[in-house]
C-alpha cells in the first residue's frame, strides 16, 4: 500500500472540510477501501477515519419509519429488533452478503458506496474505464460471466456488488448527505448511477459530500417478503442473480408489490414495470412468470452471462412465490 | 537451487572488492542510532564479514551471505544459547521474519541455523575460534561473553553489538533485542537499506552487481536529519495503544500498517496467519472489543484503546480455551494455518448465540475457509462447545 496520512475527524463539519482535497477518502469500516487500495485501484493518500462520529444509532422516525445511522455496522443492522420486525428484507439482504467479520465491520454508508468485484476493475493491469476513464472496458470481450445485463453501456458492463443496496431500492431509502454545500437528501434509485459514458462515475454523491443515514419509510410489506440470493457457492459469495420481492395482500389478491435484483444491475435494479404486471392480480405462478418477463425486457447479455436472463427470471417466479406464500 | 549456481555465486562472493573498496565510503554517516536502542551501534565503517562457510546437514555450503538477498544475523555467544533460544522460537522467527533474515549461532555446542520458516539446522563447523574470525579479541583481550553482528546481502557488517560482561540479562533477549533494533531501524528508513536492492533483483543479478548496488546506495547523501526528540520522528507516523491480550502495547506506526501486521510484525504474535490479505479467507480473524474482525482490513491506527484478542489470548496458563481442546479432541484441521482464526470464529459464535443448527454454524462461520477441507471436524467442534456453553 502506498504511504497515507490519517486524520481521525471529531465531527461532521471536521471531516467534510478534512476530506475536501482530490486524494481524500472516508475512511468508515474499511472493508472496501483497504481491500482497494491494497490493489493500487484506489489512490487516496489521505485517509479521514469518521467512526467517532455520533453517526450509528437506529431510530424510529415519525410516520412510522426508521433512520439508520451511516455508521451503523451491517451486523448491527440485520440483528436490530426494529429491522427484523418492520423491514425484514433488509435484515435477510445484509445476511445474505459478505461474512460475519466483514459484517461486524462494515457500514452502512460504506455499503452504500461499495465498488464493483468486476476483476478487471480489480487489477490495474487491465484496461477499465471506470478505474481508469478512456482506457477501454477489458471485460466487454473478456472474462463477463458474473456482470452486468442491465443498465450496461459499452463503456462499462460492471455489475453491482451489493446486497444491501438491492433491499434498499424495494424499500425506497432515502440516502441523507452533509456536504460542503450542506445536507441534502437523494433517493435511493438516484443514488446509484447506470454507467453511460461515464462509467467512473458510481453515485450522486459530490466531492466531500459524507453519508450520514439512511431512512427507510414505513412499509406494508414485512410480511411478505424474500430475498432470493443464488450464488456459486452456498455462502460468502456474490451473487449470480439476486431478488428482492415484497407483497402487500388482500387475501390471494396482489395489492401492490416490489423487486429489485442484484448480480445483473450495473446498480441495484428496481423493476418497477414488473412490478405494475403485479398490481392487483392473483398470487398466481403465470402472473410471477409475466412480471419476470418484464422485469428483464431490457437485459443485454454478453456470451458469457446471456445465461443471467433466464436464471433472473426464474429466481423472480421463486422469490415472489416464497414472499407470497405459495412457493 | 541447482548446486551449480551456489557455486558461481559463492565464487563471485571470493571475488568482491575488496575492504578498502568499501572505505572509499568511509565519509558516511553510520553514527544514526536505532530507535531508542542502547545495545547495538552501527557501525562507523562495514567490514567484510569473514569467508567462513559451513555445511548444513543436507550437505549443502552455507555462507554468511544469503544468496537470496536477506541479512543474516550472527549470533556469537561463549555460553549455550540453544536451550533459551528454543524458548523463545516463535518471537525469534517473527522478527526474522519482519527482517527476511537468517540467523546464524555459535555457541560453544557449535553452529546452528534458524530461518523465519524452516526447521533449525544445526551445521557442521564448531569452532573455539569463532570469535576470533570476526576479528573480536584477538589482541590480547578476553572473548566477549556475546556478540551479535548483522551482515547485509553484499557481505558487509552493518550492526555490531557486543557484550562483554553484562550477564543479568538473558542472551537470548539481547539476540532479541538486536533483531528488533535493526527491524525498527530498517521500517523508520534511518539506516541504509539492509537489502541494498530487492531479492528478486538480487537473484536476478550477480552477487558483483548486488555489491555495486550496496556501494552505490551507501554512497548516497545522508538523509536528512530526523525531527527532534518527544515529536513524531517521521511525518505522519502516529501512536497507537493496542490492548492485546490484556496488555497495553503503544506502538508508533504509520498509518497504512495493518491490524495484521501490527500483531504480527511488531508485537511478535504471530498465531494470526495472513492468507489472502483481502478479507477473503478469514484467517487472520481477531476480536476487536469482542467482534470478530479480519485484521487484515483494518488499520491498526484505527484502533486505540481497543480490546484485541487473538489466539495467543485465549488460554490460560497452560490450560487451553475449550474451542481450542475441542479443535484438538475433534481433529478439525490438517495443516492448522486457518485454524487460529477458525477459532477466534467459533469463540465469537458461541458468545454471539446467533447459530443452533449444523446448518446455521457453517453460515456462522463461513467467513473462514479451509483448503484442507476440515469443515465436517470444524462443525463438530463448534457444535459441542456450544452445545456446553448452552448448559451453562
Amino acid at each position: 500500500m502506498r504511504p497515507i496520512r490519517f486524520t481521525r475527524a471529531a465531527d461532521e463539519a471536521a471531516a467534510i472540510a478534512a476530506a475536501a482535497g482530490p486524494g481524500a477518502a472516508f475512511l468508515g469500516g474499511g472493508t472496501t477501501l483497504l481491500d482497494l487500495l491494497k490493489l493500487d485501484v484506489i489512490r487516496s493518500d489521505e485517509l479521514v477515519d469518521v467512526r467517532a462520529l455520533p453517526l450509528a444509532r437506529i431510530e424510529p422516525i415519525a410516520g412510522g419509519g426508521l433512520r439508520i445511522g451511516a455508521l451503523a455496522r451491517n451486523t448491527d443492522v440485520a440483528y436490530a429488533p426494529a429491522v427484523r420486525e418492520a423491514w425484514p428484507l433488509l435484515s435477510h439482504a445484509i445476511l445474505a452478503g459478505a461474512s460475519p467479520q466483514i459484517r461486524n465491520m462494515a457500514t452502512v454508508g460504506g455499503n452504500l458506496n461499495q465498488r464493483t468485484r468486476c476483476m478487471y476493475f480489480r487489477d490495474v493491469a487491465t484496461p477499465c474505464n471506470k478505474r481508469e476513464p478512456g482506457t477501454g472496458c477489458a471485460a466487454l470481450d473478456g472474462e463477463h460471466r458474473n456482470l452486468a445485463i442491465l443498465g450496461v453501456s459499452d463503456k462499462c458492463i460492471a455489475s453491482h456488488p451489493s446486497d444491501m443496496n438491492v433491499a434498499l431500492a424495494a424499500l425506497d431509502a432515502v440516502v441523507h448527505v452533509h456536504g460542503p454545500a450542506g445536507t441534502r437528501t437523494i433517493p435511493i434509485e438516484r443514488f446509484h448511477r447506470e454507467p453511460g459514458d461515464h462509467p467512473e462515475i458510481d453515485t450522486a454523491l459530490e466531492r466531500g459530500e459524507l453519508v450520514t443515514a439512511i431512512e427507510l419509510p414505513r412499509s406494508a410489506f414485512a410480511r411478505h417478503a424474500h430475498y432470493l440470493k443464488v450464488r456459486d457457492r452456498a455462502s460468502y459469495s456474490f451473487a449470480l442473480v439476486s431478488v428482492a420481492a415484497a407483497l402487500e395482500l388482500d387475501g390471494t389478491t396482489i395489492r401492490a408489490a416490489r423487486i429489485a435484483l442484484g448480480g445483473v444491475g450495473t446498480r441495484p435494479w428496481r423493476a418497477h414495470a414488473a412490478e405494475a404486471v403485479l398490481a392487483g392480480k392473483a398470487l398466481d405462478p403465470a402472473v410471477f412468470q409475466a412480471a419476470a418477463d418484464t422485469a428483464l425486457e431490457g437485459a443485454r447479455p454478453r456470451k458469457h452471462n446471456a445465461f443471467k436472463v433466464e436464471l433472473a427470471k426464474r429466481s423472480i417466479v421463486r422469490a415472489l412465490a416464497t414472499a407470497g406464500g405459495v412457493a | 537451487m541447482p548446486a551449480s549456481h551456489r557455486v558461481a555465486r559463492s565464487r563471485d562472493i571470493d571475488h568482491l572488492p575488496s575492504k578498502n573498496s568499501i572505505e572509499v565510503c568511509g565519509a558516511l554517516d553510520w553514527s544514526v542510532r536505532p530507535t531508542g536502542s542502547k545495545l547495538f551501534a552501527m557501525i562507523a565503517r562495514p567490514a567484510l564479514a569473514p569467508p567462513i562457510s559451513f555445511r548444513d546437514e543436507l550437505g549443502h555450503t552455507v555462507r554468511l551471505v544469503d544468496p537470496r538477498g536477506g541479512p543474516v544475523v550472527v549470533a556469537l555467544a561463549s555460553m549455550p544459547l540453544a536451550h533459551d533460544a528454543a524458548a523463545v522460537a516463535g518471537e525469534l522467527r517473527a522478527e526474522l521474519r519482519g527482517l527476511g533474515a537468517t540467523l546464524i549461532v555459535g555457541d560453544p555446542g557449535g553452529y546452528w541455523r534458524m530461518r523465519p520458516d524452516d526447521a533449525v539446522d544445526v551445521l557442521d563447523q564448531a569452532v573455539d575460534d569463532r570469535f576470533a574470525q570476526f576479528g573480536l579479541g584477538s589482541r590480547g583481550q578476553p572473548a566477549p561473553w556475546l556478540a551479535v553482528l548483522v551482515i547485509d546481502a553484499a557481505g558487509a557488517i552493518r550492526f555490531r553489538h557486543v557484550e562483554r560482561d553484562r550477564r543479568d540479562a538473558s542472551p537470548v533477549a539481547i539476540v532479541l533485542d538486536a533483531l528488533r533494533a535493526s527491524g525498527r531501524a530498517l521500517r523508520a528508513g534511518r539506516a541504509a537499506p539492509l537489502l541494498p536492492i530487492t531479492r528478486r533483483e538480487l537473484i536476478i543479478g550477480s552477487m558483483v552487481t548486488a555489491f555495486g548496488v550496496a556501494l552505490a546506495s551507501a554512497c548516497r547523501p545522508t538523509p536528512a536529519p530526523q525531527a527532534p526528540p518527544g515529536k513524531p520522528r517521521d511525518a505522519g507516523m502516529l501512536e497507537v495503544t493496542l490492548r492485546v491480550n490484556g496488555r497495553p502495547r503503544s506502538l508508533t506506526v504509520e498509518p497504512r500498517v495493518t491490524l495484521l501486521d501490527a500483531l504480527r510484525e511488531r508485537l511478535a504474535l504471530t498465531g494470526t496467519k495472513k492468507g489472502c490479505d483481502h478479507g477473503q479467507c478469514g484467517a487472520c480473524t481477531v476480536m476487536v472489543d469482542g467482534r470478530a474482525t479480519l485484521s487484515c482490513l483494518t488499520l491498526a491506527v484505527m484502533h486505540d484503546g481497543a480490546q484485541i484478542t487473538t489466539i495467543e489470548g485465549l488460554a490460560t496458563g497452560d490450560a487451553l480455551h475449550p474451542m481450542q481442546a475441542a479443535f484438538l479432541a475433534h481433529d478439525a484441521y490438517q495443516c492448522g494455518y486457518c485454524t487460529p482464526g477458525q477459532i477466534i470464529s467459533a469463540v465469537a459464535l458461541v458468545a454471539d448465540r446467533r447459530a443452533t443448527s449444523d446448518d446455521e454454524v457453517r453460515e456462522q462461520m463461513s467467513g473462514n475457509l479451509c483448503r484442507c477441507g476440515a469443515y465436517p471436524n470444524i462443525v463438530a467442534a463448534v457444535q459441542s462447545v456450544r452445545g456446553q456453553s448452552r448448559k451453562d
